[in-house]
């Protein structure tokens, strides 16, 4: 994952992800189609697509071994999920991420609170954080195997490096952004410093810092998957890597598809978050 | 600081200055912007501060409010002043209410925040949140935010600036009524002389770092002094008068 891309906008980076600007007047054919239509619309392209995959694989154009049909895979989902180790699996890798985003998401914004409010500790601390993230950081996993072997570890240490450097720039970016009038008006109003933090700075530094969990979000699935990869006797990475030693292409597709549909619920969750803390901010949750 | 249980007119009670700034001096580098000022605001007194651009009239509010540091001289004020600036400065995460009440120490900041806002005419707003509001409406919240801490000195940094015409003079009401009921001292900073001649029972012109020019009115709202005189003590001359 590129690292330039982490800091883009909140507002900007919602108005690319939303589709609810249905009503905005927007140049083109003058063809009047209403909100669900447009809706409607918008999914039609990829069931179509399924649909076309399924009948190529009925029809035997598509070899089982490159690309088994949709229902095949939903079949295997079931028959894993009953009677296979699937649900094991997605609930181990459901926990390493879980421990990685907390681990990583605690140390990024700790480091990145301490940055943002104090310029000693931005020189004492930025520069290397900034070298460090000048690595790929899946670059980083040899060296990680050979510290902590393949195992639980090593898989959780390399989400956590993930997800430090986004939540990090993005707490350090939102304290910075917090409007000065603000800052001294709760001087004027005689506010403690504690109180100052939590009802002035750390409020006004959200909508970045959570732009960050969502970013910390997609490089935590990419950790993962990397991690799960290169070596696991559990997890859904193993569910593929396991599959691939038996040429079940079904299994694999499933195992892309599972990861596909956390990324999305990641995400949606990311988005709740945004729209429930951020109920009074213009670009997020709407009017009330 | 102590938690004040009384009544808002208690204060004026109570004669007594609100403010007594003693050879005040600060300077941007070798620069003096305030030299060796004195001025006293009584409680219950409005006095409006004019001058032109940089001639230090925002730097003596920010010294009073505590927010710069002062390079000589001292500045006596029996509590910590309230502050209105021309932004409204609401916090858009809070409702109006908690913005009301914020830095207020009392286990009743709701009903006295309600209070507050039933003052400014929004009582039936408490939380509504600060983008539903008009120019006009937010700058009451951040007046209602002031006068709930129940200052003895009220400074307004060309709070009205940024209304629009219409808009301003039902403020000027707003606030003579307001002043009249709390009796804070006020400093008015404004580049507005009509305002200044509704508003204040004392005029103060500034140049150059010191009280230049002092005026003092009926206090009713009448103008004692014509427009284009207090043009001329800010060095402009007015080519066509109303007056």
């Amino acid at each position: 994952m590129s690292n330039i891309e982490q800091t883009a906008a909140p507002a900007e980076f919602d108005r690319l992800q939303r589709e609810d600007g249905a009503a905005s007047p927007r140049r083109g054919l003058p063809l009047k189609i209403g909100k669900r239509g447009l809706q409607l619309l918008s999914w039609f392209a990829p069931v179509a697509l399924v649909v076309l995959w399924e009948v190529l694989a009925q029809r035997g154009c598509l070899s089982p071994q490159v690309l088994p049909a949709p229902s095949k895979v939903i079949k295997t989902a079931f028959k894993l999920a009953t009677t296979g180790s699937l649900l094991n699996d997605l609930g181990i890798s459901l926990l390493r991420v879980i421990a990685g985003f907390a681990i990583g998401g605690a140390v990024g914004f700790v480091l990145g609170t301490l940055v943002g409010f104090s310029r000693v500790a931005e020189a004492a601390i930025d520069r290397s954080v900034q070298m460090i993230r000048a690595v790929p950081f899946l670059a980083s996993l040899p060296l990680v195997i050979v510290w902590l072997g393949v195992g639980e570890a090593e898989k959780i240490f390399l989400v956590a490096l993930g997800v430090t450097f986004p939540i990090y720039i993005n707490t350090t970016l939102g304290i910075r952004q917090v409007d000065p009038k603000l800052i001294e008006l709760g001087r004027v109003q005689g506010l403690r410093p504690l109180e100052l933090i939590r009802r002035i700075i750390l409020p006004g530094a959200l909508p970045s810092i959570l732009t960050g969990v969502r970013y910390a979000l997609a490089t935590a699935w990419l950790a993962l998957v990397v991690a799960e990869t290169i070596g696991a006797q559990s997890g859904i990475g193993f569910l593929a890597m396991d599959a691939r030693e038996f040429l079940r292409t079904d299994v694999i597709v499933l195992t892309i598809v599972i990861y596909a549909l956390i990324g999305v619920a990641a995400d949606a969750i990311a988005r709740l978050l945004e729209r429930r803390l951020l109920a009074w901010h213009p670009n997020y949750g709407g009017a009330r | 600081m102590t938690l004040q249980v009384s009544l808002p007119l208690s204060s004026s009670a109570i004669p007594g200055p609100a403010v007594i700034v003693t050879n005040l001096g600060r300077a941007y580098g070798t620069r003096l912007v305030i030299d060796n000022l004195n001025l006293r605001i009584e409680r219950g007194e409005f006095v409006a501060l004019l001058g032109e651009s940089g001639c230090g009239k925002t730097t003596l509010l920010r010294a009073l409010a505590g927010l710069d540091p002062i390079d000589g001289g001292r500045i006596v004020a029996p509590r910590r002043p309230a502050v209105v600036f021309q932004e409204h400065r609401l916090l858009p995460w809070e409702s109006l209410w908690r913005n009301v009440s914020l830095g207020l120490q009392a286990a009743d900041a709701r009903a006295r925040s309600a209070t507050a806002l039933t003052e400014v005419g929004l009582g039936d707003r408490l939380d509504d949140w600060p983008r539903n509001l008009s120019g006009g409406q937010a700058q009451r919240v951040a007046l209602a935010r002031a006068l709930v801490q129940q200052p003895e000195l009220l400074l307004l940094d060309e709070p009205f600036a940024a209304l629009d015409a219409l808009t301003r003079i039902r403020m000027h009401d707003l606030v003579r009524e307001l002043v009249a009921s709390h009796r804070p001292g006020v400093l008015l900073v404004t580049h507005d002389v009509d305002e200044a001649i509704v508003l204040a029972d004392r005029i103060l012109v500034m140049r150059e770092g010191r009280i230049a020019f002092e005026h003092r009115t009926k206090g009713d709202g009448s103008a004692t002094i014509s427009r284009a005189e207090l043009l001329a003590e800010l060095g402009v001359v007015a080519s066509r008068s109303p007056n």
